[in-house]
């Protein structure tokens, strides 16, 4: 295969990766003037990839290690839409903030480059660097408020946090490629189809470790609260959604390319991990009183709920997880959307009772609070009871009722402070008028709820076939 | 080279897994300078690099060490970055020691 | 004859009606007439009945269905008057005794000041007690039972301002649940069974079901015996037997003519009544029967012993029922069922008479209850000393037996020890109801001849200066055993507390004890006659020769079944035996509270441990107020407290929001801040994945 024929598998990243230089550039040139411009140009360099994703071929590249199929295309879409949702979220955001900078879209950009090489990845090297360069990303975007002490000490520690993390990966990565005797996923799982050793699942461990971390799965969820919590709320919004997104698909292709042949171990392990991810997000949430921490939980949560999916191991479970991903995401952009375009006194209104009676003053913002909330807790007709149902189903289908069971007792406790937002924010005594709220985040968080009801159904029926095709290509039964 | 080949592989691991625990201790066990801790992350990603060096001069083949390379160039990335957010935390905060970076808890 | 049975069995419905519903206009004497002369109209109806079915025209077995109840598939139930010998003999005793109790309420309630309510409720009792008797099938038999368990509760109730009145008529309706459970689940058997409830479908059925077995509780048990003692259950409750009898004595905190019908006469023996009725279902279950035989001998003798050491006259008497009801129980537990109706007929006649008898007593001595207050009564109340002497002779079944003559108690206690005796023949556990039974008619005798002693002989102690400051110091020397008496000590204070019925007006606190009106009197004397001559008169149509005559397959018979008939055959020492033991109490009585008459006293008041059982009725009320009531009252505050508060609530809404809550703030606490716990956090997660791969994958 010669290079011209790889470059075109692997377009989308190339576009990006040459849109992000081509920025950079004028960014470098343009200085703070520019940052309108670049912004534009990063959301139009999104759109692209995203069009070369959804329309571009498919195959393999680079002796195996980038990989373009439906399970690829199917979340770089997503990815792409996504970053350009926050681009589109956090660039005026940083610029009523007086601290526009052009490098925000880059970061961006930068970090969808990076996820979509994780998604393609198919073998240990191109994982590692798809997951470093969204991850360097990330930790810069996290610390973007360079004079917010707490926005600099999330960046810190999601960096000291996140290359620990990297390096348990790395570290597992070096084991099974030595014992293994092969970066890609292909040739190892036919090395742990033929009775690999010890040394084989000691770095599979090391390696789900790594990757949970990414996905911010309990026990490796440490970070995600303080990170939320310190990072500007569009900046989480994109944190929360994307990169999750990219983390499970390469997490689900990982262990399905990789190990099918070890099913059953690696599933055991996962439903480990989403049991605590499960407890602990249903738990944790519910003594927080700052609605960023208990987004971070929820989406810990959440993250559960996508694991018992994936470890149910079956392409009905792939297919769970994708939509389940893709569900999640919108909502929960449509919830930080909501808070990014609330503000009072200048101030962001993160803590639950800054939401006292937000249904008189803002109605309409706390009518798609509502929706998102309700949505969340998984309330039919809701997109997030269809996630949820996929889910559910999935992992039942899989034989992981139990599991299944301990996720529905983990939503009561989860609804609860869903609920307590809502009861917050209709039932008691106003707070206080809030700053003038900005029409673009407002208008993401108002089309994210209605997403989630009613434009869920007919998305929904698309989503549905395109999810079935794409987790065809992890290959499980 | 006789006494190299009474190096086996088993050594480079084991001098490789000692490595990342002192890596991995670094990063929990230090409780004042943030800057231990990029060198403890450093550490870790230098028993990875020995693992895959070693792996690949064991196994006869290049992957291992095309990975080594990356992993040395991300490492100089990921460095860089830290040490980026490191600085402006130093600059909100005029202090690096890990115990002052507990503003968000709970 | 369709008149007559229905005209007999509403009458008193009639009755109820007016008096409660218009018992207001009607004023009192209107009610009381109105239902008194009811419920006379459907006596003599009554009796005509009788002698109609048993030597008259009428057919043995006659069934008027007046309304079709319940329709529904197999279940079907008819409101009908079913008259049959049992019907017609139990129809006799049920209105002539309330009849009488009507009148004698006259004069016994003359104080009240709810009259109507109370002649209300006396008739409604009547109504639903025939309804229970002429009952065709189960349905309309539990119906009255229930109906009769209702107005017992509102009779035993009735001075519903006295709380310790209000404690036991709950306390029968709670106890009685109990039974009516069991009662219901034996409907559900049998219809289970047979899928009928009509006595007529069902009892021709029975005998090509008597193999049939059904495994319940773990056990296979023959499926009549089950339903046999699932509605013998029922049967304990109303007739208050072992186990369930604790219910009996505190009802008489009712008034005392309620005590004679309900409590004495009619009410308690609708048990007995009921497995008499089902003879054709009880000859097929033996184990049934012999379960029977034995609560029934236990009871009889458990209430005796109690009645010995009772201080309160009615509730003396009320042991002495449920003892005499256990008779009835082992007799139709052994197979002679006649002889558990006869004891039944002529046990209303002395039992209502000695009732009366008390409250006649009672009333003389302005409601002063305890015995121990009494003494040298029979110069001031001679009539009523006569006809309780007529009444104790009668309980303790004394006769002449060479004359073979004597009063009722005489043969229809004979007959049943008789039966026993007989049926020890097939199986022992009949010679142990012989000699429980024989030994009750010692007990019987005793503890009655001490109730006629201490009342009407002896000094005459509420002369005494002290006397009506009701003995609450006396009350004190008993300390010791006391907490059983709480009931008695209300009953003292009770006509200070209800006016209503202390004798105000005419002769104030006079202590002087005066006869009762002609309208209580006239009542005890029909009763006496009927205590003297019931058995010798009725012996030879229920149990004697004629008894085929009489029945008419009313009472279904086994062909193996020959109690009766080695009743009459067995050696003479049998029938001499009760009667023994019956002088030999007598005598002891006789020693004891006549003759050396501090003795008793200083042995009750020295407190032995045999005297404190027997006085505390074998410490029942206090076991089941620890083992029932507190287990409950601990279950309940355990139900809720510990398992709707602590459990459900706690467990549930707040504890599981609380641990949910704690563990929130727990893993909150361990989101310390501190990079290093984070990492180590981290740490953990990949040792403890690791560890649990390698042992999960190791396999």
């Amino acid at each position: 295969m010669d290079l011209t024929s790889a470059l075109q598998i692997a377009l989308p990243e190339v576009i990006l990766a040459l849109g992000t230089l081509v920025l950079i550039v004028v960014g470098a040139f343009g200085g703070e003037k520019s940052t309108g411009l670049v912004g534009l140009g990063a959301g139009a360099v999104l759109v692209e990839a995203a069009a070369a994703a959804c329309w571009g071929p498919m195959g393999q590249a680079f002796h195996g290690g980038f990989v373009a199929d439906a399970a690829a295309q199917f979340s770089k879409v997503a990815i792409y839409l996504m970053s350009a949702v926050a681009i589109a979220l956090g660039a005026p955001w940083l610029r009523r903030k007086r601290s526009a900078k052009f490098e925000y879209p880059l970061l961006v950009l930068l970090a969808a480059t990076g996820m979509g090489v994780m998604v393609s990845a198919g073998d240990l090297i191109s994982l590692y660097i798809g997951i470093e360069l969204q991850s360097l990303a990330l930790y810069v975007l996290a610390a973007f408020q360079r004079d917010d002490s707490r926005s600099s000490e999330a960046g810190l520690k999601y960096f000291v946090l996140g290359a620990l993390s990297s390096g348990l990966l790395l570290y597992g990565a070096s084991l099974i490629y030595g014992f293994a005797g092969s970066v890609r996923f292909a040739d190892i799982a036919a090395a742990v189809h033929a009775g690999a050793g010890q040394g084989v699942i000691f770095g599979l461990v090391f390696l789900i470790c790594g990757m949970a971390f990414k996905v911010s799965a309990a026990p490796f969820h440490m970070w995600t609260p303080d990170v939320y919590e310190g990072a500007p709320t569009p900046i989480v919004a994109f944190i929360t959604a994307a990169p999750k997104l990219a983390a499970m698909v390469l997490f689900a292709r990982a262990l399905a390319l990789g190990f099918p042949g070890a099913t059953g171990q690696w599933q055991q392990v996962i439903v480990v991990i989403a049991l605590i991810s499960m407890a602990v997000g249903a738990l944790a949430g519910l003594v927080q009183r700052n609605l960023k921490r208990l987004l971070a939980y929820s989406s810990i949560l959440n993250i559960g709920y996508a694991l018992m999916a994936m470890a149910a191991g079956t392409e009905g479970g792939m297919q769970a997880m994708l939509v389940f991903m893709v569900l999640y995401m919108i909502d929960v952009t449509g919830f930080f959307a909501c808070l990014t375009a609330l503000q009072r006194d200048g101030r962001p209104m993160e803590r639950l009772e800054d939401f006292a009676g937000l249904v008189r003053v803002r109605p309409g913002l706390a009518l798609a609070i509502t929706a998102l909330s309700l949505s969340l807790l998984g309330l039919p007709p809701f997109s997030g009871f269809w996630s949820k149902y996929y889910v559910f189903k999935a992992a039942i289908a899989g034989g992981l009722w139990p599991v299944a069971v301990f996720g529905l007792v983990a939503s009561v406790p989860a609804a609860f402070y869903y609920l307590r937002i809502l009861k917050t924010m209709w039932f008691d005594e106003p707070a206080g008028a809030t700053d003038r709220t900005p029409g673009d985040a407002s208008a993401i968080g108002m089309g994210a709820a209605l997403f989630s009801f009613p434009l869920v159904l007919p998305a929904l029926a698309a989503l549905d076939p395109l999810a079935t095709l794409a987790a065809r290509a992890f290959g499980l039964a | 080279m006789t006494g190299l080949s009474e190096v086996s592989l088993g050594h480079y691991l084991a001098v490789a897994a000692v490595l990342f625990t002192i890596g991995v201790f670094g990063i929990f066990a230090n409780r004042r300078n943030v800057i231990v801790i990029l060198m403890s992350v450093e550490l870790i990603l230098l028993a990875v690099n020995i693992n895959l060096v070693a792996f690949s001069a064991f196994l006869h083949q290049v992957a291992g060490q095309i990975f080594a390379m990356i992993v040395l160039t991300v490492a100089a990335a990921e460095a860089a970055v830290g040490l980026a957010i490191l600085v402006t935390f130093f600059r909100n905060r005029g202090d690096i020691s890990v115990d002052d970076a507990a503003q968000m808890k709970g | 004859m369709k008149l007559i049975l229905t005209l007999l069995v509403f009458l008193p419905l009639l009755g109820a009606a007016l008096a409660g519903l218009f018992g207001r206009r009607l004023r009192d004497r209107a009610s009381q007439a109105i239902t008194t002369g009811l419920l006379f109209i459907s006596c003599a109806l009554a009796w005509w009945t009788f002698y109609q079915t048993i030597w008259g025209g009428w057919p043995a077995h006659a069934v008027v269905e007046l309304l079709s109840f319940i329709q529904v598939g197999d279940f079907q139930s008819t409101w009908s008057i079913r008259l049959d010998s049992l019907s017609a003999v139990m129809g006799v005793v049920v209105t002539s005794v309330s009849a009488l109790v009507h009148l004698y309420s006259w004069g016994y309630m003359a104080e009240d000041p709810s009259k109507p309510r109370f002649f209300a409720y006396l008739s409604l009792f009547t109504f639903a007690m025939l309804m229970l008797v002429t009952a065709n099938d189960f349905m309309q038999l539990f119906f009255g039972w229930e109906g009769v368990g209702l107005a017992s509760y509102l009779l035993i109730g009735f001075w519903f301002k006295k709380p310790t009145a209000n404690a036991a008529a709950i306390k029968a309706f709670v106890v009685n649940r109990v039974g009516d459970f069991g009662f219901a689940l034996g409907i559900m058997t049998v219809f289970w069974m047979f899928h009928t409830i009509r006595f007529p479908d069902l009892f021709p059925q029975i005998a090509a079901h008597a193999g049939r077995s059904w495994t319940f509780a773990g056990r296979s048990w023959s499926a009549l015996d089950l339903a046999g003692v699932l509605l013998f259950i029922g049967a304990m409750g109303k007739s208050a037997q072992f186990f369930l009898h604790t219910w009996l004595p505190d009802a008489m905190e009712g008034p005392t003519p309620v005590s004679a019908l309900i409590h004495a006469a009619t009410m308690v023996t609708a048990g007995v009544y009921m497995v008499c009725l089902l003879s054709p279902l009880y000859e097929y279950a033996p184990q049934a029967r012999t379960v029977i035989v034995v609560i029934g001998a236990v009871t009889s003798l458990f209430a005796a012993t109690v009645g010995l050491a009772q201080n309160d006259i009615k509730r003396v008497i009320a042991y002495s029922t449920c003892s005499q009801l256990g008779y009835m129980f082992f007799a139709a537990g052994v197979g002679a069922y006649q002889a558990a109706m006869f004891h039944l007929f002529t046990h209303a006649f002395f039992k209502a008479l000695l009732f009366l008898g008390a409250g006649s007593v009672i009333h003389a001595m302005h409601h002063e209850q305890d015995m121990r207050r009494m003494g040298g009564l029979a110069r001031y109340l001679p009539i009523t000393f006569a006809v309780m002497t007529i009444g104790t002779i009668a309980i303790t079944g004394l006769g002449v037996p060479g004359l073979n003559w004597g009063f009722a108690g005489f043969y229809s206690k004979d007959s049943i020890l008789g039966a026993a005796y007989a049926a020890g023949a097939r199986e022992p556990l009949g010679y142990f109801a012989f000699v429980v039974g024989t030994a009750v008619a010692g007990l019987t005798a005793f503890y009655s001849w001490r109730l006629a002693f201490m009342t009407f002989n002896g000094p005459p102690e509420w002369a005494r200066a002290d006397a009506h400051a009701h003995g609450h110091a006396d009350q004190g020397a008993h300390a010791l055993s006391d907490h059983a008496t709480s009931a008695q000590i209300e009953t003292h204070a009770e006509p200070d507390e209800t006016p209503d019925h202390s004798h105000s007006g005419d002769h104030g606190h006079d202590l002087k004890p005066h006869e009762s009106p002609w309208t209580m009197l006239v009542p005890l004397f029909v009763l006496s006659a009927g205590a003297i001559l019931a058995g010798a008169v009725f012996m030879p149509h229920f149990v004697g020769p004629w008894r085929e005559a009489f029945w008419r397959g009313a009472i279904f018979v086994g062909r193996n079944n020959k109690v009766l008939d080695g009743a009459e055959s067995g050696p003479s020492w049998v029938g001499l035996a009760p009667l023994v033991a019956s002088v030999a109490g007598l005598a002891i009585a006789a020693y004891y509270y006549l003759f050396a008459r501090g003795l008793a006293r200083r042995i009750a008041e020295r407190g032995g441990p045999l005297h404190t059982f027997l006085y505390n009725k074998w410490f029942f009320d206090e076991l089941y107020d620890v083992v029932f009531v507190r287990t409950a009252r601990w279950f309940g505050g355990l139900f809720w407290k510990g398992g709707d508060q602590r459990t459900i609530d706690g467990l549930g809404p707040n504890g599981v929001s609380a641990v949910a809550a704690w563990a929130g703030r727990g893993l909150g606490l361990l989101q310390t801040g501190y990079l290093y716990h984070y990492a180590f956090v981290m740490l953990l997660g990949v040792l403890g994945l690791l560890t649990y791969a390698l042992t999960v994958w190791a396999r």
